[in-house]
Formats: C-alpha cells, structure tokens, sequence
C-alpha cells in the first residue's frame, strides 16, 4: 500500500514547487492583509502512517507537554468529488494573541471568546490563501467546510486525541508561518489521506508532462 | 445539472425563497441583493435596502468587525467564515424557539464568499446567513449537563462537601503553591467523637444526619478561600489557603465549639456531637502532601489521646 503511495522523486519536486508558489501568494496576501512581514520556513512533505503523526506534531512543535491551540479545516474539490479532500491544522504555540488581535482589529479585550475567533480566522486565511493557489496550479477548485477548534491551551499530545482517523497513510505538508517583529508563529499541517495521494499524484504527474 | 439546466428564473426563486439568509455587497458595503429570509427575519425589504449602504440600513451592527470580515475576502480572495461559539450573531433576529430556546437571539453561522469577475478580481461578497440556534441550544445544554457531571465527581454525596479524591487534588495544589511563593498554608484535619456509637445506638440513618448538620456546620465556619472535604466515613479535613496557624486556629476552635453546641435532632431526640481536630501549618521541610496530612493526623491523635472535643495544634519535633 505503501509503496503505490509513496511520491517519486520528480512528484515530490513538484509538489514542493506547487507549495512554494501557493506559500508565497498566501504570504503575500496576508502580509497585504495584516501589514506585516511574513517569513515563511520551507515546506517539509513526507508520507506518514496514522500512528506516527502524533509523533509528527509533537516533533515539530518541541515536544509532546508543549501547549499548543489548533484548528482544523476540511477542504475537498468541488469539480470532482472524488478530487483532492484533506484536512488543513494550523497549530499555534506560545502565542501572544494580543498583537494579533490588534493586526486584525479586534475591538476591547481578548477574552476566552475573541481568542477563539482569532485562531479560526488566522487559520481561515492562511488556508483559504495557501489551498487556493495550490489548487489553481493543479487546476482543481477547492471548496472549504467552516474551521473548528481542536483544542486551546492542550498539551499537543491530546490533540488529536478524540479523533476518529479512518486513514493508514497520509500525505503530510508542513509550513510555518511567523510574523516579523511579533512573537508569533504558527505551524501548518496540510493532510491529504489515502485515495486522495493518488489523485495528487496524478495532477502532478500532468503537470510534470507539461513542463 | 448536465441534465436539468435550471432556467436563471428558478434559480431567482431558490435563492430568493430558501430557508437560509443570503446577501450580496460590493466594496463599499451596499448592498446588491437580499432575499426573503433576510426581509422576512429584519423587517427590512428589499427595496429599502438595495443600493444602500448596509451600515446606513442597520446601524447597530459590530461594523469595524464585519467590515474587516469582507475585506478579507476583497483582498484574500477566499472564502471567511464566522461562528457562533465567537459572536452569536450580526443580526439581531428574533428566532423560532422563542418559548423553549432561552435565547435572546436567532445564532448565526455566516460563510461569505467571493464572487468574481472575469479578470479574477472579487467584483463582491455573497454573505450566507445560517439559523443554528438549534445547535447552540443543543450546546448548552450539552455543556450544563457535562458541568453536573463535574459537579457529581467531585462532591460527596451525602454531605455535598468535596470528596476525597478532590479535596486531595486542590490540597496538591495549594501544597505546591505555597512552596512555590513562600504564602502560609494550613491544614484541618478533624474526626467526629464517639462517631461508631452513633451508628450502634442510633443506626446508620442517625449516623447521617449528624454527617449531614456537621457538613453545614462546616460550610457556615469557613471563609470562602477555605476548602473542605468528607475526607474518610466520620473524618473531615479543611485546606485554609494564606492562613497562618492564628487564623487556622481560630477557624478550628470555632467550628469545635458550633459542633459541641449543636445536637443534631433525630427522631425526636437529640445526639450529641463532639469533633477533635488537629491542626498542622506547611513549611518548607515538609517534603510531600501526604507527609503535610500525617502532621495534622497526629495532632488529631493527640486531640483524642487529651480527652477529646479538642483542637491540638501539631507540634515539629
């Protein structure tokens, strides 16, 4: 299984192209958005099995005590339902939410409420700029269902706990995000499980041809 | 729709007609469209509101807030949603549970999206307004019911004190905060007298009444930092929080003597109660929690050794 899954090496530079251009729209939409500098890391994409991917989170974010607020956000291709269908988790960690809520005009204090509101705008944007250009470059139409939160202040461990996960392998992209001048910073995950790898595959094998 | 092409007019009557609000403006908030649900739940129609500004129409609505919401789809060109668990609504509709709901206002569930024109631009946002109040009713009383479960794992039944599991977890806590910040502690730990011939003579319903007045009388001595908990049958212990061992023993002796002068009555008699408590203050040498409960355990033996109906303060060796 997963050896037809697995990404060739011309597929994997492809895709980490694809991610680089939609990382640097998205940057730039946002930094337009926000009215500050983006740095953006470069993207790191491999193949994980379902039990590794906690380990995965817990790697990237400096082990499993660190607290950490997440959100998810499913997206799926609207002009073929058997398309591209994954799941965008953006992870914060450490973050001072005050700056950001001033960046993104928020009125009075940030309460229980407003951080919550935050973290599911921050993560609609950085999605919808970041899916949205991936999406044209493998001409498919992404669709986005409404963000919800994983869980506020958890240790990372316990994010995923609750999840039901119906997947053996996924495709795992990871971007981070940090503003500059703020103490900032977020992770993205993008996964794309099971059947859906092979419909990426194939786009980027169509791309590849075009090249 | 390859098979049926829907003619525009039916579509008009889809959009203008379903049971969800739907709203379109440009750049400058006017609004372009507004179909029935949003006329029918604002009491403002269409032709009221089309080519004006919606801030105009409705001036009461979190402007900076939903101004930013559709600048963000101009600009990012992708769908913004917003939730009710955030702000429960823009519009302030009245909504259709208004006799069971017990809120005040429809909930409000919005995806905006982008509507283009051909060079890719967003030309304007299509606002869709969803009635979730059913969903945030489901919510609460999710939540109330999950809070009452808290509430049961955590409090002793009977004397609706904590139970000891608890009262354990905080006394941890507080243990390690007054380490932490060098901030006094001290702990009560107190056993009914003569508790077993309670039971014998009066059986175990008597034996629970004088559980239930001591539990009040409990309640009624403490201050509201104070944390007491049913910490074994007929043994109580108190957490005072930032309270030198004075202010414990003032604590203690007044709740002795309110058990003393309090008989609990039961089947038309009165049962005499006497406590013995003992009393023990933190300090740095003490090494764990339980090392801190065996201190005020062995002024409490003591309490009883002296005759009872005491407080006895623990003494370091």
């Amino acid at each position: 299984m997963k050896e037809s899954l697995a990404l060739s090496e011309d597929q994997r530079d492809c895709l980490q192209e694809v991610v680089n251009v939609a990382m640097g729209q998205a940057g730039d939409s946002l930094a337009r958005f926000l009215e500050v500098f983006i740095n953006l890391s470069v993207p790191r994409i491999r193949l994980v099995a379902r039990d590794e991917l906690n380990r995965e989170l817990e790697a990237m974010v400096g082990g499993p005590s660190t607290r950490v607020s997440g959100v998810t956000q499913g997206f799926y291709q609207m002009d073929n339902g058997r398309g591209i269908r994954g799941e965008a988790i953006v992870v914060f960690t450490d973050s001072s939410f005050k700056e950001l809520a001033d960046l993104l005009a928020y009125d009075g204090e940030v309460g229980a409420d407003a951080e919550k509101e935050l973290l599911l705008d921050v993560t609609n944007i950085l999605n919808g700029a970041c899916l949205h250009g991936i999406g044209v470059q493998m001409e498919a139409e992404l669709g986005f269902s409404p963000p919800t939160i994983l869980g506020q202040h958890v240790r990372v461990s316990g994010l995923l706990e609750n999840q039901k996960v119906n997947w053996d392998h996924a495709l795992l992209v990871e971007i981070s995000y940090t503003l500059e001048d703020r103490s900032f910073s977020c992770t993205m995950f993008l996964l794309m499980p099971g059947e859906s790898i092979v419909v990426v595959k194939a786009a980027l094998d169509r791309l590849l041809e075009e090249l | 729709m390859s098979d049926f092409a829907a003619s525009h007019g039916l579509l008009e009557f889809i959009v203008d007609r379903i049971n969800v609000g739907v709203f379109i403006v440009d750049q400058n908030l006017e609004v372009k469209l507004w179909n029935k649900f949003m006329a029918a739940n604002s009491g403002v129609n269409e032709q009221q509101v089309v080519g004006k500004k919606l801030f105009d129409c409705f001036p009461d609505l979190p402007q900076r807030w939903f101004a930013k919401k559709v600048s963000s789809v101009f600009m990012l060109k992708s769908f913004a949603f917003t939730s009710w668990e955030q702000r429960p609504y823009l519009f302030p509709f009245r909504h259709n549970r208004p006799v069971t709901g017990g809120m005040e206002f429809m909930c409000q569930d919005l995806t905006l999206m982008p509507i283009k024109g051909e060079d890719g631009e967003v030309e304007k946002v299509c606002i869709v307004l969803f009635d979730v109040t059913d969903t945030a009713i489901y919510r609460s009383m999710h939540q109330a019911a999950m809070k009452k479960l808290e509430m049961v794992s955590r409090v002793d039944g009977l004397t609706q004190l904590f139970n000891r599991s608890h009262w354990q977890s905080r006394l941890s806590e507080e243990f390690s905060r007054a380490g932490r910040y060098q901030a006094p502690l001290t702990l009560i730990m107190f056993d009914l007298d003569h508790f077993k011939s309670v039971n014998d003579t009066h059986g175990h319903l008597g034996g629970d009444a004088v559980l239930v007045q001591v539990a009040e009388l409990i309640r009624s001595a403490l201050r509201d930092s104070d944390i007491a908990g049913r910490y074994g049958g007929e043994e109580f212990g108190i957490i005072l929080p930032s309270t030198p061992m004075d202010g414990a023993k003032v604590v203690a002796e007044r709740l002795r003597a309110s058990i003393e002068s309090s008989p609990v009555p039961f089947e038309k008699i009165q049962i005499p109660v006497t406590a013995s408590l003992g009393i023990a203050q933190f300090d740095a040498g003490i090494k764990d929690v339980e090392e801190f409960i065996a201190h005020a355990d062995a002024a409490l033996y003591d309490a009883k050794e002296r005759g009872r109906n005491r407080v006895v303060i623990h003494e370091r060796a």
